[in-house]
């Protein structure tokens, strides 16, 4: 018997997150189909944003319009989250894998007494239970699990679902009020937001391409080649210690044991030697990419793809190339 | 104020992973567990509220088995928390984060802290779900992703920024709630000598969670290692734009990668 | 039989260490070797961590330290840089003939302000005219009034130019030979002080190390230490403590040469295998091994032994002699394993070459490590 769905939702300036698509995504595996899915919206633009689920073929949109949502911690839609799926009765909570998301798990999981599991990659039903495999030790291992027990609570790892197809009927808008509330969850202010710089925060650690630069590009004049070669591929942008640990760039781009650990789809490590510290942080990257002129250099040992040569040549012809071919 | 600072012993970041003879877990033979990565953080950050707010005390918690608790406690404690509190369960419950919470939420509440500090995640089975369950368990506020923690005593309330998606966020919070701390932005401080020897004497109370409670089922079926690596394909080229545009095709038509 | 384990204490000692020489001392070794840098700034955070006076009882505000204690944190700070180590440590050699030979009165004076913050300590026994024959100073101490007049030269003296205080030992009477030896506190403050300029060195480079005359150098009687014939069993009696500690130091070396020819052999590809899979270097690192760990059971057990109660100058001898030459072979071989490139400066293991050499001369000469081994052995069969 598989279990019925209910995708928390987060909508990001009126707009439904990607995450919330890639969770529709592992929410019909386990469901067996996007019909076993519903999908909760809350916050002021919830209806509007209800309107870009036309034809996902998901059971149904629960619309809670209220701007306690918007504002408020990811607490408070934890509640709702988890008062709508005792409602519907579904077995199994989703959530995209970003930061509000994690931060909802762990709440629906606590309110709701369900069994739970963050960053999965892969998930399947399995019987009664539900199968997930995630990565563990900052990606240098996986763990697989199964999850029993009548509810099960999800957190997916960006990037890991594909986006379902929209090619189902449309489904009905139910729009419900909000949950009971409980005061003190209502208690935090969001004050304001300072725009990401470049690659800070979880934008390094959830992009799906990570570009970082180390002590080959010579000098802080010139690591705009690493940023350029980022910003052609819509990468975060990444740094060896060497290069933080020179001021180069700020140690929040530090990629390595003492910064933070990557796993993109494409990880591009230009002028990195590729010393143990490094490695650590960026090994369980799907695919490896070095750039560096030491054909000797380890980062070549964990690569998929080397080029030995100059970077202060390749690295402009790369970013040159990637515009011109996604120009076409 | 009375802080609360939940730490988790991880193994330390050189262990050699390798799964154990099930081939469902981490082997524990030879591995030092230590206080590392987040909660190194969360500690520094404890310690810097204690500093700032007169008459505050740190606590300590952590649950798990002997000796790896003891020993993170006593980091801790090295590190200047004043009290440590081991909650005695299993490794099996200390890694299940709702069971972890549980335990945790047990030794806590009778605390009745104003704060209680964690890291964001752990750096062993990396759930991150302990600071949102405390905050449900606790029935308080919680908020994870978080740096740079203030006090603003006129307005009773917590002053901090929050990494996210968005960018860097400021939040202000009411006290009592929970809060995650990101890692590696306080620049944890080294315990000293003689702080490392006074912690080994210093007093640990053991508590036990009152009553097993029955924990979701989540049963571990297999822990593996990524197959190695068999080094790179090298890219052969007579000029920068023949292997820009070899490199290129490779990514997008065998890897995948590129659209 | 004793235990090998460590206590969970000991443990915590040892990663604090470890964790220093990694994060401080290990990034910088390379560079501060090249430029022969003292880097103030890393025996200060040592200072502050509470890694430098480690023999100073706690009641004169010191760690206060077992040997088996002080050998385990030593051997890591070593593994980051021997150089380094030997000037964090040589408080510990300037500061024991107080511990040894000083009065209740004079520890309170002499070892509390090292103890509220960081000052150096230079220990001044050898002279340009002989190093290990103790006995024949030249180094006079004349008496005069109610005190001494210091004239002469010591020579290789560690952190000399960056000291506050100095240990020396120096003749009343040449003609009395050893018996003629007084140990006396010196401040650098005192007129006549004049340490020299830094040595350029093979090894340890990090460290500083020159030479210091005492020029009419008035000294009062209460900074004498002991009685005035007491100086050089004062000077013998330090040494025993602190030879161990050389053990340690140059098991440090030693496992850091290990440490990098065995990842290195696991690296470096020769006819199609990694170097690792070829015998002759399974050998080489095998034999490294022995010697490393038999270096390190040594030292251990000389500390165990002084620890509780053993004067230990075979023990320590042994311990300091084999330990030193087991840091040079492996160094050594951990160059061969490296090949063309160890020999390159680029690597690390050439300046572990460097560096394990001076734990062969310094604080007893191996040779004068011998004759001791080979005195006590013969006095058991005599």
């Amino acid at each position: 018997m598989t279990r019925t769905a209910l995708v928390v939702g987060e909508l990001s300036q009126g707009r439904l997150a990607g995450a919330t698509h890639e969770a529709i995504g592992a929410a019909a595996i386990v469901s067996g189909s996007p019909a076993g899915v519903s999908v909760l919206l809350a916050g002021r633009s919830a209806r509007t944003a209800a309107g870009e689920l036309a034809r996902s073929g998901v059971a149904r949109v629960v619309v809670v319009e209220d701007p306690r949502f918007d504002a408020g911690p990811p607490a408070v839609l934890a509640v709702q989250a988890a008062a709508t799926a005792a409602r519907i009765g579904v077995g199994v909570v989703v959530v995209g894998g970003t930061t509000f998301g994690r931060e909802i798990a762990g709440r629906v999981a606590a309110r709701w007494d369900g069994a739970v599991a963050t960053g999965v990659t892969e998930v399947a039903p399995e019987g009664e239970s539900v199968r997930v495999r995630r990565p563990v030790f900052g990606g240098r291992a996986t763990e697989t699990r199964v999850l029993g027990g009548p509810r099960v609570v999800l957190a997916i790892r960006p990037h890991a679902f594909p986006t379902p197809a929209s090619d189902g009927p449309t489904p009905p808008i139910e729009v419900v009020p909000a949950a009971d509330l409980p005061a003190p969850l209502l208690g935090p202010i969001r004050t304001g937001v300072e725009s990401a710089a470049a690659g800070a925060g979880p934008g390094l650690s959830d992009a799906a391409i990570v570009v970082s630069g180390g002590r080959g590009l010579r000098g802080p004049e010139n690591f705009h080649l690493v940023e350029e070669l980022a910003a052609s591929l819509g990468a975060a942008v990444g740094a060896s210690r060497a290069v933080t640990d020179a001021g180069w760039r700020p140690g929040s781009l530090q990629v390595g044991q003492t910064g933070k650990a990557v796993s993109p789809q494409l990880y591009i490590a230009v002028g990195i030697s590729g010393a143990i510290q490094h490695l650590v942080g960026m090994v369980s990257s799907r695919v490896i990419v070095a750039i560096n002129s030491d054909a000797s250099a380890p980062i070549f040992r964990v690569a998929d793809y080397g080029v030995v040569g100059d970077l202060f040549e390749i690295v402009p012809a790369l970013t040159a190339e990637i515009r011109r071919v996604r120009a076409t | 104020m009375e802080i609360v600072v939940c730490v988790k012993p991880v193994p330390e970041a050189e262990t050699r992973l390798r799964p154990d003879a099930a081939g469902t877990a981490l082997d524990p033979e030879g591995v030092k567990y230590v206080l590392a990565g987040y909660d190194e953080s969360a500690v520094e950050q404890a310690l810097l509220l204690r500093e700032s707010i007169p008459g505050s005390r740190v606590h300590v918690v952590a649950c798990g088995p002997a000796p790896r608790t003891e020993e993170v406690l006593r980091a801790a404690l090295a590190l200047g928390c004043d009290v440590a509190t081991w909650v005695d369960v299993p490794a099996a419950s200390a890694d299940e984060p709702l069971s972890a919470a549980r335990a945790l939420a047990s030794a806590i509440s009778p605390h009745s802290p104003d704060l209680v500090l964690c890291g964001k995640q752990a750096g062993d089975n990396e759930a991150g779900v302990v600071p949102a369950a405390l905050g449900e368990l606790l029935g308080v506020p919680d908020l994870s992703y978080v740096l740079d923690v203030r006090w603003n005593a006129g307005a009773s309330r917590f002053s901090l920024k929050r990494a996210s998606e968005a960018g860097l966020e400021s939040w202000t919070v009411p006290a009592p709630c929970v809060l995650g701390l990101q890692q590696a932005w306080n620049d944890p401080r080294t315990a000293k000598l003689p702080a490392i020897l006074k912690s080994r004497k210093a007093p640990i109370a053991r508590v036990t969670p009152p009553s097993a409670a029955a924990d979701p089922a989540s049963s571990p079926r297999r822990f593996e290692l990524p197959p190695p690596r068999t080094g790179a394909k090298m890219i052969e080229y007579k000029t920068a734009d023949e292997a820009a545009t070899r490199l290129v095709r490779a990514l997008r038509e065998e890897a995948k990668v590129l659209p | 039989m004793p235990d090998f384990s460590l206590s969970p204490e000991q443990e915590s000692l040892r990663d604090l260490a470890r964790k220093f020489a990694r994060t401080e001392m290990t990034p910088h070794a390379a560079e501060c070797d090249r430029a022969a840098r003292f880097p103030e700034e890393i025996y200060r955070k040592a200072y502050d961590l509470g890694l430098m006076n480690l023999n100073v009882p706690t009641e004169f505000g010191g760690s206060g330290l077992s040997l088996l204690d002080q050998c385990l944190i030593v051997e890591e700070l070593a593994h980051g840089c021997a150089g380094m180590t030997t000037s964090i440590i040589a408080n510990c050699l300037a500061l024991e003939p107080i511990l040894l030979g000083g009065t209740s009165e004079q520890k309170e004076r002499f070892l509390a302000p090292f103890c509220r913050e960081y000052h150096l300590a230079s220990f001044c026994l050898t002279e340009p005219s002989g190093g290990s024959d103790a006995g024949a100073l030249r180094t006079r101490a004349r008496k005069d009034g109610d005190g001494y007049v210091l004239d002469g030269e010591k020579c290789f003296i560690t952190n000399a130019p960056h000291a506050s205080l100095y240990t020396v030992f120096a003749t009343v009477d040449p003609a009395l030979r050893h018996k003629g030896v007084a140990a006396f506190v010196v401040p650098r403050s005192a007129p006549g002080v004049l340490p020299g300029k830094d040595e350029e060195k093979m090894g340890h480079r990090a460290s500083s190390t020159s030479t210091v005359r005492f020029e009419e150098v008035r000294v009062p009687e209460s900074d004498r230490l002991g009685p005035e014939v007491d100086g050089f069993s004062l000077a013998m009696r330090t040494l025993d403590q602190t030879r161990t500690p050389i053990g340690a130091l140059a098991t440090g070396i030693a496992q850091a040469a290990l440490d990098h020819a065995a990842a290195y052999s696991l690296k470096r590809q020769t006819f199609g295998k990694a170097i690792a899979e070829h015998q002759a270097i399974q050998i080489k690192l095998a034999n490294m091994a022995q010697a490393v760990h038999a270096a390190r059971l040594l030292t251990w057990h000389a500390a165990w032994a002084i620890d509780h109660g053993a004067r230990g100058t075979l023990e320590s001898s042994i311990a300091k002699c084999f330990a030193s030459d087991a840091a040079l072979h492996v160094a050594d071989e951990a160059i061969q394993t490296f090949g063309g490139y160890g020999y390159m400066k680029e690597y690390p293991v050439e300046k572990l070459l460097r560096d394990a050499k001076l734990t062969q001369i310094y604080e007893g000469a191996n040779e004068i490590q011998r004759t001791v081994i080979a005195r006590e052995l013969l006095r058991a069969y005599a």
